[in-house]
């Protein structure tokens, strides 16, 4: 990663000489503003979630759920959410105990809980995708930006069926046909095969990245609510291999999770 | 699990007819390639797939479970592994819920180079420091360090191992040891300890073709370093699917679809 923070950094440097020549001189603003928009659309790099550490592990709702308040659940979202047992939240169960699906058997944790496990993720780009790579389980978020439209015989998915188009410096990315096998999060807020996901994703500066969520599924929720992550570069790191083997697996990373931050 | 049978057969399909038609026209190499690096001989992106021939009965398409068509040549104790494991795979398979594969039952991860030998596409994408070989099935992947940075024995044992590389003109020499012994080498059962080490030479002979030669070391499971040649098509309309492991089922649809006589 070190020579691609190298290649960032020199795009970097240029588009701030470019923004700051584009204040000196009006008369070279199209082409600036170009130049700088498609360096901007370059969010390529090892990104880790940007959340403050409180230490007890229900101040860090981020890692089990998208946002502080409870979000607007229907009647049927809310006796969904009710007899989930969650090993997060104020009252968490022992793994043994939790119905959580990801558990015992190894299944996928599905789009967008992906988000909420604390590992990096790294961003690739192709000339027709953005590619979201996870640490955790190998999992991938693949973004195609090549204008095809979704393609309903391909769902239900874990991850869905994501296409996305640059609006500006935003990558605005679409997710539909989801499976309703998973959690929307790791406290057990439900969504169903109806859940629409719209990502705007945007690097604020060079080292920061925000994920603007808004989540539509009207079994599950009254109405569309929204989330806001941000993540860091993280230029010296690189994915490390993370396997769900077996139960074992998700219980070391739990018991370290609940442990006060260093 | 349907998702799973229906890619398999899908890429199979397209597979076979995009085959026949390569053969009949030979397509002017060096159509734009988007290079990440400098070197456009080093540019190896795309979705690939294996491009082997395809005959009928599975026995004879070896390519699906092992990596050479000959024995590898085996120490005693590799050999006494290989006789210990119930493939459901080769000459005298058992039925899935009687093999000891160590995949089955818990999905556990498959490891590198297993990985090879299942027939699903692949994508490479890279980026300056890297060469990231995406596997379809289970999302697998195979990342190759080409920074300059050296082994890091404190990472293993690992599945996948830890893989770096260099060029070599326009080959990928990558370097990967730092494995567990959790896993079989290949889907019959050929063993390997934690002291495999495997070097491939990776290289696009032309625009539309892969080639991947592999010398595998293990001084515990073999008595010398042997090598397998795998060949890789070019698959540009093509995109990697979703294809999970959920539970045993997922591959028993896989299975049974491989041991299916490949279709015209």
């Amino acid at each position: 990663m070190r020579n691609q923070n190298v290649r960032v950094g020199i795009l970097f440097a240029a588009a701030m000489a470019v923004s700051i020549a584009l204040t000196a001189s009006p008369q070279t603003k199209k082409t600036s503003a170009t130049a700088s928009t498609i360096e901007a659309r370059d969010l390529s790099g090892v990104w880790f979630d940007d959340h403050p550490r409180p230490n007890s592990v229900t101040e860090r709702y981020w890692i089990y759920k998208f946002t502080l308040e409870e979000p607007p659940m229907t009647a049927w979202g809310q006796a969904q959410f009710d007899a989930a047992k969650s090993s997060f939240g104020s009252h968490p169960y022992p793994l043994m105990q939790t119905n959580d699906p990801i558990y015992h058997t190894c299944t996928p944790p599905g789009f967008p809980r992906i988000y909420l496990h604390p590992f990096p993720m790294q961003i690739v780009q192709t000339p027709g995708e953005v590619i979201v790579l996870f640490e955790y389980d190998s999992i991938r978020h693949q973004i195609f930006t090549d204008g095809r439209p979704h393609d309903a015989a391909l769902g239900p998915l874990w991850m869905g069926d994501s296409i996305g188009h640059w609006e500006g410096d935003t990558l605005v990315a679409d997710t539909v046909n989801l499976n309703d096998k998973t959690w929307l999060d790791r406290m057990g807020h439900p969504h169903t095969d109806q859940l629409h996901v719209v990502e705007r994703i945007r690097r604020a500066d060079h080292d920061h990245l925000v994920n603007d969520i808004t989540f539509e599924d009207p079994k599950a929720y009254i109405k569309p609510w929204t989330a806001h992550l941000t993540f860091a570069l993280h230029p010296k790191w690189t994915l490390g291999e993370q396997f769900c083997e077996d139960q074992n697996s998700f219980e070391d990373i739990e018991s370290n999770e609940v442990k006060p931050m260093k | 699990m349907p998702r799973f049978l229906f890619g398999f057969a899908l890429s199979l399909a397209i597979g076979l007819s995009l085959a026949e038609a390569v053969c009949a026209q030979t397509r002017p190499a060096a159509t734009a390639s988007k290079a990440p690096s400098s070197d456009p001989s080093h540019d190896l992106s795309g979705v690939w797939f294996d491009d082997h021939p395809r005959p009928n009965k599975v026995d004879e398409r070896y390519w699906v479970y092992k990596f050479t068509p000959d024995e590898p040549p085996m120490t005693a104790w590799g050999l006494a592994q290989l006789n210990a494991a119930k493939t459901s795979f080769g000459p005298h398979p058992v039925p899935i819920a009687e093999t000891n594969d160590p995949i089955y039952h818990t999905c556990a991860p498959m490891g590198f180079p297993r990985i090879f030998l299942y027939p699903l596409p692949m994508q490479i994408v890279q980026t300056p420091g890297e060469v990231i070989m995406i596997f379809e099935y289970d999302s697998v992947r195979h990342q190759i360090f080409t920074d300059g940075r050296p082994h890091d024995t404190s990472l293993g044992p690992l599945w996948m191992g830890d893989s770096v590389g260099h060029w070599e003109g326009d080959t990928l020499v990558a370097d990967t040891v730092n494995f567990n012994d959790k896993t079989w080498l290949d889907r019959m059962g050929h063993a390997h300890s934690d002291q495999l080490h495997v070097i491939e030479r990776i290289r696009r002979v032309d625009h539309d073709h892969l080639i991947d030669d592999l010398a595998i070391d293990d001084p515990k499971a073999y008595t010398k370093p042997w090598t397998a040649h795998l060949t890789f098509i070019l698959k540009p309309k093509w995109t990697l699917a979703e294809a999970f492991c959920e539970d045993e089922q997922s591959f028993q649809s896989l299975d049974e679809a491989a041991a299916e006589p490949a279709k015209k």
